[in-house]
């Protein structure tokens, strides 16, 4: 699907070791930096800020470091077992693909059409998410350029409607950007990462060059409050808010810090348009699963010294179960959590700026490769005829599934102006779950690989696969992943209050989102039957090489 | 709507193309006989590869640049070497530093280095073809334009391989005329044949054939302008050319292929030669198909079409595997 022409030797030639003859060839676009933009993008690198002060909100007495480290050993066993079924089917799709020809097509059906809707509608939040940051971006970029007007404006983009309209906006600047080829869209990607690493660095700078007196100093002056810091931590006191650490808090948000790095491996996704693809992604994975951890864990540990376990654990409390208390003492946002930290240390204009579009750069890389992601699958579905073939349909030009991506983006933006209007977070509860689910489903398909189709992975030459135990070495992958998602099913099941609650609205959606992939590929088979000799299951038949 | 009664198959294709040497797209390919329920299996053309790694011998062991990494093994792993070099669709060549830098300052012995590969190859492949294939399956194997003329004598030659190049052969309900000629390319490669030449070879073929007979043609080169043949446009230097910031993308395949499609109305036309341009189109009532090509993955894209026992074309699904 995504390749260009280009000469692999226009004239016998060495190289590397390489002779080549008269041939036209293609080469694969994306490359390890490409593959690795889009696994970073995918994350949202700089919403950790925002994401340690919800984990502080939600988990009482909880530290980051044991759920960082944990939360990364977790998808780093998972993309071994990834990378197995990237080997084997290097194509886009992801679990769609693995599932529907490793284990079942309407199990693959399944995954890949909730794939679809829950990603959609995650483009859809991220939108109204930025939407919802606009006014700390505004403060930041006013307090930066000295300018009332700005500051003041963050007042007047709060209205749904101007949620709505924001969230519009942005979806249509992802549109318009995802037209681009892959590889000119994952540079676009690239830069955004780049925005947001540099956020880090200034952050991170900001922290190890003040000190903890400084910050409360700092505090106080911008809130215009002397005692600022004292006064938060005996509100929460007050509020009989735990503070301090506690193990079994930290390991209870290890989940929480799981689906903080949601997204690290979704390189597999556009498994069709990487060099070399095991590889690729597997180089990919280990470089932005070792950022994450440096970055994220090194900014941690330096907001420990500067700012203090227990006053970000009491600003990030109080300010979501009594901001009046917490307001009547400051006016920095409490969610903002780091960002916030960040934007009353800076001194400068360029670290404000800096500061204030960190999070609007991650949303809209996110969104971008969201839309890769989902587009990938629903141009994996359409092949396979269960969704359009039109959708299937690849650009000439960029080489990119574009009526997939306008597919996409409309709906992303029907749910935007939907959420931005109704408040759907009884339907969209358990999303957390599902994305949990999802990795099972990875998990399961790496245990099932050498046993159902071993002759997909093994290599020339030969007879059987290297087994530890007795048991391939992929399938141990596949079900340590399996295992360790398990658990983190578990523990979002057990803590409703944090990942999700079950209602009938939340279980019913969650449900008719899963059921929806199998009924569309059991009618789409039998209507292609009623007018077709070819079976709709050969196209999901993977053939042996051996 | 659900119920209906499609007529009955009297034959399955399975077409693919421009495997370009990869060992693991030929086995799948062979594969696709039982897995796709196919009676006949089409390969179109661009079955040689384009690159020969050279391993050199030394002291016992064998060293080579695979994927741009050197690689080092003992004598005894020669062929799992060789294997692994197979795998990414080159070729490999067991020598000395001698006749390395013979292979690097003499073309006509670079040249007659690939050949001999290439031929070893299709001789190994058409082996396999006959351990593999059922008795009742059909091997179709044409040559492309990046395939040496020398292949065509092997595959002639193979008691398991049909290889109707320049030819009209019978197919159950249907004939198919076979061609791997293709119009000038920037690489010069062979089988390149003006417009006017291609016409009248394309033609010479097809007035071969019974009137009203059911044809399908398998000619490596797509139909101009048909969304089929879409590649970027290419400088001398074979450099992509940018245009607006983006590389230029233009029709490249064949008018004459488009005119004797227009004219003669097969029921079915199978392409290739363009990796990119995988597609399905309409020209007349003629269903021209090109699978596009992934082999540098190891993937095999294909295209199953199954013909009616008139000879009627049913209905046809790509499959990537």
């Amino acid at each position: 699907m995504a390749s260009t022409s280009a000469p692999m030797g226009g004239r016998a030639a060495t190289g590397q070791g390489l002779f080549t003859r008269q041939s036209s060839g293609l080469v694969r676009e994306l490359g390890v930096p490409a593959a690795t933009g889009i696994a970073l993008a995918s994350v949202a690198v700089v919403n950790t800020f925002i994401n340690f002060n919800a984990g502080l909100v939600s988990f009482d007495k909880a530290e980051m470091t044991l759920p960082l480290l944990l939360g990364a050993a977790i998808w780093l066993v998972a993309m071994f077992a990834y990378k197995y079924l990237l080997e084997a089917i290097p194509r886009a799709g992801g679990e769609y693909v693995y599932l529907s020809r490793i284990i079942s097509p309407a199990l693959g059906a399944m995954a890949g059409i909730s794939i679809c809707i829950a990603f959609t509608y995650i483009l859809a939040a991220n939108a109204n998410f930025t939407a919802a940051y606009t006014p700390f971006m505004l403060t930041a970029l006013g307090a930066a350029l000295n300018s009332s007007a700005i500051s003041d404006a963050a007042g007047n983009v709060t209205s749904q409607g101007a949620v709505a309209t924001i969230s519009v906006v942005m979806l249509l600047v992802v549109g318009a950007v995802s037209l681009v080829s892959i590889r000119r869209l994952a540079q676009v990607i690239l830069v955004l990462v780049g925005i947001q690493l540099l956020a880090f660095l200034v952050l991170g700078w900001l922290l190890v060059t003040h000190s903890h007196q400084d910050f409360v100093n700092a505090l106080a002056s911008f809130s215009n409050h002397p005692g600022a810091y004292n006064d938060i931590i005996a509100a929460a006191q007050k509020d009989n808010i735990p503070l301090g650490f506690s193990i079994g808090a930290s390991l209870t948000a290890v989940p929480f810090m799981v689906l903080n790095y949601n997204g690290v491996l979704y390189a597999y996704y556009v498994g069709g348009e990487l060099k070399r693809p095991g590889r690729t992604y597997l180089y990919a994975s280990v470089i932005s699963i070792a950022l994450l951890v440096v970055v994220w864990l090194g900014v941690w540990l330096l907001m420990r010294s500067t700012v203090g376990l227990d006053f970000m654990q009491s600003q990030a409390k109080l300010g979501a179960t009594d901001p009046a208390a917490y307001g009547a003492i400051t006016s920095l946002q409490s969610s903002a959590g780091g960002l916030g930290y960040g934007l009353i240390l800076s001194g400068d204009p360029i670290s404000k700026i800096l500061i204030g579009i960190a999070v609007p750069s991650a949303e809209l890389a996110v969104d971008l490769a969201f839309v890769a992601v989902v587009t990938r699958v629903m141009f994996a579905l359409a092949f396979d005829r269960l969704l359009p073939i039109s959708l299937a349909k690849i650009s000439e030009r960029n080489a990119i599934p574009t009526n997939a991506i306008i597919v996409a983006v409309v709906i992303g933006i029907l749910f935007a102006i939907l959420a931005a209007f109704v408040n759907l977070s009884n339907i969209v509860a358990n999303l957390a779950l599902f994305v949990a689910l999802i990795i099972v489903a990875g998990g399961v398909a790496a245990t099932a690989l050498p046993y159902r189709r071993p002759d997909l992975i093994m290599r020339p030459g030969e007879t059987a696969l290297p087994r530890v135990a007795g048991i391939p070495v992929p399938s141990l992958w596949g079900a340590a992943t399996t295992v360790l998602a398990a658990i983190v099913v578990v523990l979002i099941i057990t803590h409703p209050s944090v990942f999700g609650s079950f209602t009938v609205t939340s279980v019913g959606a969650l449900v008719i989102v899963l059921l929806a992939g199998p009924v569309i590929y059991l009618a789409a088979r039998q209507m292609r039957l009623s007018r077709s000799s070819i079976d709709l299951r050969l196209a999901m038949r993977e053939l042996p090489p051996e | 709507m659900f119920f209906g009664r499609p007529r009955k198959r009297a034959l399955r294709i399975y077409f693919a193309t421009d495997i370009h040497g990869s060992d693991r797209c030929f086995r799948k390919f062979l594969a696709a006989a039982e897995s796709y329920e196919a009676d006949a299996l089409v390969l179109g053309g661009d079955i040689a590869g384009k690159g020969l790694v050279p391993i050199r011998s030394h002291n016992g062991t064998l060293s080579a640049q695979v994927r741009g990494e050197a690689v080092t093994v003992p004598r005894e792993e020669e062929g799992r070497l060789r294997a692994e070099i197979n795998r990414l669709g080159f070729y490999s060549l067991v020598t000395d530093d001698t006749n390395i830098e013979r292979l690097e300052s003499e073309p006509a012995h670079l040249e007659r280095a690939f050949e001999r590969a290439i031929v070893e190859q299709i001789e190994g492949w058409c082996r396999l073809a006959e351990e593999r294939l059922a008795p009742r399956v059909r091997c179709i194997i044409t040559p492309g334009n990046d395939d040496p003329k020398a292949i065509d004598s092997v595959l002639k030659a193979a008691p398991r391989i049909e290889s109707p190049e320049a030819e009209i052969c019978e197919l159950g309900p249907i004939l198919m005329a076979s061609c791997g000629d293709v119009t000038p390319t920037p690489w010069n490669t062979e089988r390149e044949y003006p417009e006017e030449e291609l016409a009248r070879r394309l033609e010479a073929i097809l007035d071969g054939a019974p009137p009203a007979s059911k044809m399908v043609v398998n000619f490596h080169c797509p139909p101009y302008g048909s969304g089929l043949d879409f590649a970027a446009e290419l400088d001398p230097q074979l450099r992509p050319v940018i245009r607006g910031g983006r590389p230029s993308i233009v029709p490249v395949g064949s008018k004459a292929v488009r005119d004797v499609v227009k004219r003669y109305q097969p029921v079915v036309g199978l392409h290739g030669h363009i990796h990119e341009s995988k597609g399905a189109q309409k020209i007349g009532s003629t269903m021209c198909l090109n699978p596009g090509s992934d082999y540098s993955a190891d993937v095999l894209r294909g295209a199953i079409v199954d013909f009616a026992q008139d000879g009627s074309y049913i209905d046809f699904l790509f499959t990537t595997g």
